[in-house]
């Protein structure tokens, strides 16, 4: 039996302790698990992020360092004095021994320039120059190197090779990688950039790095605490790589240890593999490190930034250990706890047992320990109850009277309570009402001054109260007016009662307070703003009771509000502003200054309006501002700012002082706007003056101003100059056909061109219209060169603008005449020059267009000859100059018909001028039309002498008439006034149209000559044949006579085209019923010819040339 | 006995009640809360004449996200393509990058091919102060901070393949190219430096882009017999240009040509007797030989067909978005300005080697491989550079102010 109790015993104590171990040890140690998972994820990832931080610093610390030694590299081979250097050097090195004295003494001025590259900013070891051929003629450090080729000499495969090649093939700058170089016998690398002028490859410029300011990134371990280093490598073969940079447990592995890639060094693998990344791994030497790696194009070299797991997680291991600890503790301490209490819960069991054992064997007065209040208790309290069962009753009744008179007690004291709280509240009662009545007048005197009143409205008696405040608000005198709705709404502005009216109503609807602001219009009709709450009280069903109502005077804080928006609007202009207290520290500044200066209102508040400075003007103006500032209190001025970008912009600024009532300047106010765009528009209007707006090339004004400085310079220097001056053929049509778009578009691609064959020197200028001007500047001293030279520029400005022109959708063909005059000094003016290039233009349009012309003396000989007989073409007539000569036409019998007149000019100095060199220069001028009046009346005056003699009575004398003269509305009239004025027979007048004169306006010859014809004036056709006329047009006119051109007949017996010509002239003659007069006549074949085909008239040397009246008259006589 | 039996049982069932309820709580804070999509924008010609070039590139990319999407998205999120059809239009195309980055909120745009459509949503783009990856090989002489080049710039392309055509060809150069910005500009640098080291200019031609009568720059390359030809014709011209070479007897061996814009995509539609024995310079080659270029070719022909190919611009499309995903990744955020600055200093082992973005530039620094088309329509490597090759948009023989003045000269470049 006690084995059995030795049993229980023993089971439920070990159950006690199993259970307080599983229940509260088991999830604590999971909770520790993940806690320290959490704070190990947590750990790694800061110092991931750390890592990450210091690896892209250092990435970007090479990197930059790298780039910069390239960007020196690239500017110093752009310089002059490298330039210099190259060609100085080259010729040094090629004519000596290169580190000979003379060498040396060449190489002398450009060391001192390349040492402060090398000693200066310790930038660099050492500074090549290389020929394009591979030669070093410079070194600084004149190590084994100098001297040598890069090409074929003994270091052709080194880096500083390869970067030479590099950059002699791409003309790009270039950088190596490091690696060790013999000539210093230390890891070097080398930046080369090509030196190149005028497109061509002048050498290269190299720069050797030594490794000191890679080795100082990769030593620097701040932030990576003990463990940490800086791990730089590069691959040399698929499965190896080798340190670049010494480690810092290793301080010779640079070059030198190498690390095999399979087995270990994870990280540096992914930096070599080129990824850019973070996380665990294990490192060369096998350890578990937390690293970050990223890979350097630059040098194709990986990096490894890392701090050994150990160090990174020791506070981890640390926490760890503490967690274990407690654990320990923990089990230790619930197993002796939950020993305890299985303890005392099984030793009573056991005195029970033993006891129930006595009684067992008969002793009856024993008792079982009953004291404890669980299971065993009872069981032990139900076992004396065999024996105690009476007093046990008992004790239970006495118990029961006890707890009634403990509840009666707590009766009582309640009681009591409340008689002593009833007291209390009547005193608060009495003490309340005089409370109120103080309240009452300091609600009075409140409302007054809060300009507050309130009114009340009983609902069911109708009766409305209002404070002593609503009478001052609605200024309504006690006295006359008693509280009422209606002169509540007297007193609202008339706009505002509907819609206080519908508030009212609307709240008593919803049950719900309102407040609203509006207007009261006064007696005196001045406006009033108030706001106005309400809220009514309702009785269960819904009924309102009653309404209590505040009125609030709110005027001056409408006002006040209003005239803050209108400030406030006012601020916000587009012009800028800004304010200042007395000592010139901004207080605010609007959006405009914002926008202008680009601050932010929040970088400026507090500061001086100085950070504006933009340092273009000087103190004095400055002190002279704040002068009349604080004399006048207010300045105005243009002023140089900066932006916070750093441009710098004009404003036009106004600063005014503010003045508080004692004249103490309080404030500035500063106005100003940007100027920018009117500066702009002032320069633009300089630019209009100078320069044609669609083209952008020089105007006429500037071309001049140009050209008068050209031709003081050629005086000075004795060489040629050129200007051409060229216009486009046809450009006229192609405005008027396809709109001026087309032709600005074309003159804007002819500027184009222009100036893409020309120097940049040369002035290409735009006169107007389709006249471009190009000034060929100082060309050559000798003028058979300067002259072919400009020809061969001219000529090719002259390709390039023939080539189709492609106008948005259309193509243009189109061609330039171009005019040439060339120049030397300032022996002949620039207008006359500029003629000249233009007459030389004209030369090259006559030609046929698409012509280059030199400007020929010949042609200005020309020229000024056709002028100045002009000029004495017109004394021509006044001057009695001009003479009437008649050649005779006959009949088939030789009988004299007539005579043609025709002028001749004696000119007082050259003699007889021929009609053929003066009548083109009359026509080109109005004079042909006194010289037509002039023949005309000459000839009339002979008809009146002829026809006062039988002999010559008959003579027909023709005249011939000009287009001009013909086309003048008052010609017949003319021609009626001088027939009339010398009498004669019209009959005898005959007048001779050429074709030009009749294939103008149609309808208006044919009138003209019917007008004449009923003057009874003959009408011949001269020159028929030469020109376009029609049968059916020559059909409408009212002629008498067809002439046929004397260059017709003077092939007539040879040329059987023109003998074919004249007959069908003949025959058409006839149809017409037209008579024919041969004109020209000069053998006998050619009458015979006429007379054969039935020309029946002629005129000609064959019969007479023409002669002065008295040759004529005698010729007459002698037939 | 059976009590304790009880008793253990119901031990295990309040131990794995506990259990349960601590793992579901676990697995809530994980993935319980559902994350927005990231949505980028992709702006190529799926209808017009730039279609056939383009839609390709919309594959790679769309292999780019998918793979994203199947490790585990960006920070969580997935991510998802907002595909625009520019219809071979640049005004238009510069209308759809609006729209996607004000209406659809896109971190950031892949897209365009011609250097107009790069031009009109670069001023969208700069506007926004967004992201743009641009995927083709270009003119250079630009630079932007909203945009990444993935494409080659002169220095990594052209300038190296004519210096090796002149190295192994001969001096005696022809120039046949597209009249447009690119060509023109092209021609200009390959003339800078081949006449610096000597070559001799033969003749220099340009046809309107889509022009197909080739026969008479075929007669005139017969006629010169020039030691190479520089071709940056584009589009369906390359077809007739090389048609009408094989039509005039011109033979590969005696008069090669070197072409820029002529890849894998192209030659599948040509027929390959036409080109084989020319060359073209890229940065990437479907038969690149290594790792990471088999399995992204694997990759790519897997979810696509095996008859597909890819070419440079396709590869140049993918590692770019490779490129903003590893951004974005290590970041944390979306916000443009810091993607900006970690994509400045990105690299990646890309199918066509290491890639590594250039923190001046934006464009990256490459390697360029020389190829010699074979009758498969595939490329052996004839040459590889040294190393990476250093982006430079701006070549430095002459400023970049001088650059674009010359840049503007150019016949046939719209100003």
């Amino acid at each position: 039996m006690s084995q059995d109790f030795a049993m229980i015993g023993n089971s439920l104590t070990w159950r006690f302790v199993l259970w307080f171990i599983v229940v509260t040890l088991l999830p604590l140690a999971l909770f520790g698990f993940l806690s320290l998972r959490q704070s190990e994820a947590a750990l790694q990832n800061e110092i991931q992020n750390r890592l990450t931080r210091l690896a892209d610093k250092k990435t970007l610390e090479i990197k930059t360092y790298l780039f910069e030694r390239e960007q020196n590299a690239r500017l110093l081979a752009r310089g002059k004095l490298v330039e210099e250097a190259m060609s100085g050097l080259s010729v040094a090195y090629s004519r000596h021994e290169p580190g000979s004295a003379e060498y040396n003494r060449a190489a002398k001025q450009f060391d001192s320039y390349f040492k402060v590259y090398i000693d200066g900013e310790s930038l660099f070891y050492d500074v090549f120059l290389i020929t394009p051929q591979g030669e070093i003629i410079y070194s600084q450090q004149h190590e084994p190197d100098f001297g040598t080729n890069l090409l074929n000499g003994p270091y052709r495969d080194s880096l500083l090779a390869q970067v030479f090649r590099e950059s002699r093939m791409t003309l790009e700058s270039s950088i190596s990688d490091f690696a060790f170089y013999a000539p210093s016998s230390t890891p070097a690398a080398f930046v080369s950039a090509p030196i190149i002028r005028d497109g061509a490859l002048k050498g290269v410029l190299a720069f050797q790095l030594n490794t000191e300011r890679i080795y100082q990134v990769a030593k620097d371990s701040i932030g990576l605490g003990l463990t940490g280093e800086t791990a730089l490598a590069k691959l040399i073969d698929s499965e190896q790589a080798i340190f670049v940079a010494p480690l810092d447990s290793d301080p010779q592995a640079a070059f030198r240890r190498k690390i095999n890639l399979k087995t270990a060094a994870i990280p540096m693998r992914n930096a070599l593999l080129g990824e850019r990344g973070t996380g665990m791994g294990v490192d060369y030497r096998g350890k578990r490190v937390v690293a970050a790696w990223r890979y350097l194009p630059e040098l194709q070299w990986g990096m490894v930034v890392k701090m050994d797991a150990d160090e990174v997680f020791a506070p981890l291991y640390q926490q760890r250990k503490i967690l274990l600890e407690a654990l320990l503790a923990l089990v230790l301490f619930a197993g002796a706890v939950a020993f305890y209490f299985g303890r005392r819960l099984v030793v009573p069991l056991k005195s029970f047992a033993s006891t129930a054992d006595e009684i067992a064997k008969g002793d009856l007065d024993k008792r079982v320990d009953e004291t404890r209040a669980d299971e065993i208790g009872a069981l032990g309290r139900a076992f004396n109850r065999m024996t105690g069962n009476l007093q046990a009753l008992y004790r239970t009744l006495e118990d029961r009277v006890e707890e009634r008179t403990r509840e009666l007690n707590v009766s009582n004291e309640q009681l009591q309570e409340e008689i002593i709280e009833r007291e209390h509240i009547e005193a608060a009662l009495r003490d309340g009402q005089v409370e109120l009545q103080k309240n009452q007048n300091l609600l009075n005197e409140a409302q007054r001054l809060g300009h507050l009143g309130s009114w009340e409205l009983n609902l069911v008696s109708g009766e409305l109260r209002w404070s002593d405040e609503i009478y001052r608000i609605f200024e309504l005198d006690p006295v006359r007016f008693s509280p009422s709705y209606e002169n509540f709404l007297n007193v609202i502005h008339p706009d505002d009662r509907d819609k206080v009216n519908q508030a009212y109503t609307q709240s008593l609807e919803d049950r719900q307070p309102y407040d609203i602001v509006h207007r009261l219009r006064l007696a005196d009709g001045r406006i009033k703003w108030v706001r106005e709450h309400c809220a009514s009280e309702f009785d269960v069903s819904g009924k309102p009771l009653r309404s209590v109502g505040a009125v609030q005077d709110i005027t001056e804080q409408k006002l006040a509000e209003e005239a803050l928006r209108i400030a406030a609007a006012t601020f916000e202009t587009h012009e800028a502003i800004m304010i200042t207290d007395a000592n010139a520290n901004i207080i605010r500044v609007n959006q405009a200054f914002q926008h202008i200066t680009g601050y932010s209102s929040e970088e400026v508040l507090g500061k001086n309006p100085r950070i504006l400075n933009s340092g273009r003007q000087d103190k004095t103006f400055y002190a002279t501002m704040w002068q009349q500032l604080l004399n006048d209190g207010s300045w105005t001025g243009e002023m140089w700012d900066r932006r916070k970008d750093g441009r710098v912009y004009p404003k036009w600024l106004t600063i005014t002082a503010v003045k508080n009532e004692q004249g103490k300047t309080t404030e500035y106010v500063a106005i100003f706007s940007d100027i920018t765009a009117r500066k702009e528009a002032e320069e633009e209007i300089h630019n209009l003056a100078f320069y044609d707006a669609l083209t952008n090339l020089p105007n006429r004004r500037l071309l001049l101003d140009r050209f008068r400085l050209a031709l003081s310079m050629s005086a000075r220097s004795h060489h040629y100059g050129a200007v051409l001056f060229l216009d486009m053929d046809k450009f006229k049509t192609l405005n008027d056909t396809l709109g001026h778009d087309y032709g600005d578009l074309m003159l804007i691609e002819v500027a184009k061109r222009i100036q893409s064959c020309v120097r940049e020197v040369d002035t290409v200028a735009r006169l107007g219209g389709d006249e471009f001007v190009v000034l060929l500047e100082e060309v050559d001293a000798g003028a058979e060169e300067a002259s072919q030279k400009v020809a061969l520029i001219a000529e090719k400005v002259r390709a390039a603008l023939a080539v189709p022109y492609r106008l948005k959708d259309y193509e243009h063909h189109s061609s330039p005449s171009i005019g040439v005059s060339l120049y030397r000094g300032n022996v002949e003016s620039v207008d006359i020059l500029l003629k000249h290039a233009d007459l030389a233009m004209y030369q090259a349009k006559e030609s046929g267009r698409n012509a280059v012309r030199f400007f020929d003396p010949a042609m200005q000989h020309a020229v000024e000859t056709h002028a100045a007989l002009e000029a004495d073409l017109r004394r021509a007539v006044p001057g009695q100059q001009l003479r009437l000569y008649y050649q005779i036409q006959v009949d088939s019998d030789h009988r004299p018909l007539g005579a043609e007149a025709l002028v001749r000019w004696m000119h007082p100095k050259r003699g007889m001028v021929s009609p053929a060199q003066f009548i083109s220069i009359a026509e080109e001028s109005s004079l042909i039309l006194d010289i037509g009046h002039w023949v005309l009346e000459t000839a009339c005056r002979q008809l009146a002498l002829w026809g006062k003699r039988g002999q010559t009575r008959d003579l027909v004398l023709a005249v011939n008439v000009s287009a001009q003269q013909f086309s003048k509305h008052d010609f017949v009239e003319n021609i009626a006034t001088v027939i009339r004025a010398h009498q004669i027979n019209p009959a005898c007048l005959k007048l001779e149209l050429t074709e030009s004169v009749v294939l103008a306006d149609v309808a208006d010859i044919v009138a003209k000559m019917h007008a004449l014809k009923a003057l009874g004036i003959k009408l011949s056709m001269d020159d028929f044949g030469t020109g376009y006329s029609s049968l059916s047009y020559l059909k409408q006119l009212p002629l008498d006579q067809l002439k046929i051109d004397q260059s017709f007949v003077r092939d007539i017996a040879t040329d059987t085209n023109d003998a074919v010509m004249v007959q069908t002239i003949i025959d058409m003659a006839k149809n017409f019923r037209l008579n024919v007069i041969a004109e020209g006549v000069e053998t006998e074949a050619q009458l015979d010819f006429l007379k054969r085909n039935g020309c029946m008239a002629y005129q000609g040397y064959l019969f007479g040339k023409p002669v002065p009246i008295e040759e004529f008259e005698a010729l007459l006589g002698g037939l | 006995m059976q009590n304790r039996t009880r008793g253990k049982t119901n031990l295990l069932i309040a131990i794995s009640v506990a259990l349960v309820m601590l793992a579901s709580v676990l697995l809530y804070i994980q993935y319980g809360r559902a994350k927005p999509v990231i949505k980028i924008g992709v702006l190529h010609s799926l209808t017009g004449t730039m279609a056939v070039s383009e839609a390709p590139l919309v594959d790679a990319l769309r292999l780019a996200v998918e793979e994203a999407n199947q490790s585990g998205g960006v920070n969580g999120r997935q991510v998802e393509m907002v595909v625009a059809d520019c219809r071979s239009d640049a005004a238009y195309c510069a209308q759809q990058a609006d729209k996607l980055i004000v209406q659809d909120g896109v971190q950031a745009l892949f897209g365009c091919w011609t250097s107009d459509c790069r031009k009109a949503v670069k001023a969208v783009v700069e506007r926004h102060h967004h992201l743009l990856f641009y995927p083709l090989q270009y003119e250079g002489l630009e630079q932007s901070p909203d945009i990444i080049y993935t494409g080659a710039a002169p220095n990594q392309q052209i300038i190296p393949m004519v210096l090796w055509a002149l190295q192994h060809k001969g001096k005696r150069f022809y120039l046949i190219g597209s009249d447009y910005i690119f060509p023109r500009t092209a021609h200009l640098m390959a003339k800078d430096v081949l006449l610096a080291q000597g070559g001799q200019l033969l003749g220099e031609r340009y046809v309107p882009l889509g022009a197909s009568d080739m026969a008479a720059v075929a007669r005139e390359i017969a006629a010169l017999h020039p030691d190479f030809v520089l071709n940056t014709l584009n589009g369906d011209s390359n077809l007739h240009f090389f048609r009408a070479l094989h039509e005039a007897g011109i033979n590969a061996e005696k008069t090669p040509v070197f072409s820029t814009s002529v890849a894998e995509v192209g030659l599948a539609a040509m027929a390959a007797d036409l080109t084989a024995g020319h060359y073209a310079a890229w940065n990437y080659f479907q038969s690149l030989d290594n790792a990471e270029n088999k399995a992204f070719v694997g990759r790519f022909k897997q979810r696509f067909g095996r008859d597909r190919v890819l070419d440079d611009p396709m590869e140049a499309s993918y590692i770019g978005v490779k490129l903003w995903v590893n951004t974005v990744r290590s970041l944390d955020t979306t916000n443009l300005a810091p993607v900006k600055t970690v994509l400045a200093q990105q690299t990646l082992p890309a199918p066509e080697g290491i890639v590594a973005v250039d923190h001046e530039t934006g464009h990256l620094w490459k390697a360029v491989f020389i190829g010699k088309a074979r009758p498969d329509g595939q490329f052996d490597i004839v040459w590889k550079s040294a190393q990476s090759v250093h982006p430079a948009p701006f070549p430095f023989y002459r400023s970049r102010a001088e650059w674009l003045a010359v840049q503007q000269t150019l016949p046939g470049v719209r100003r």
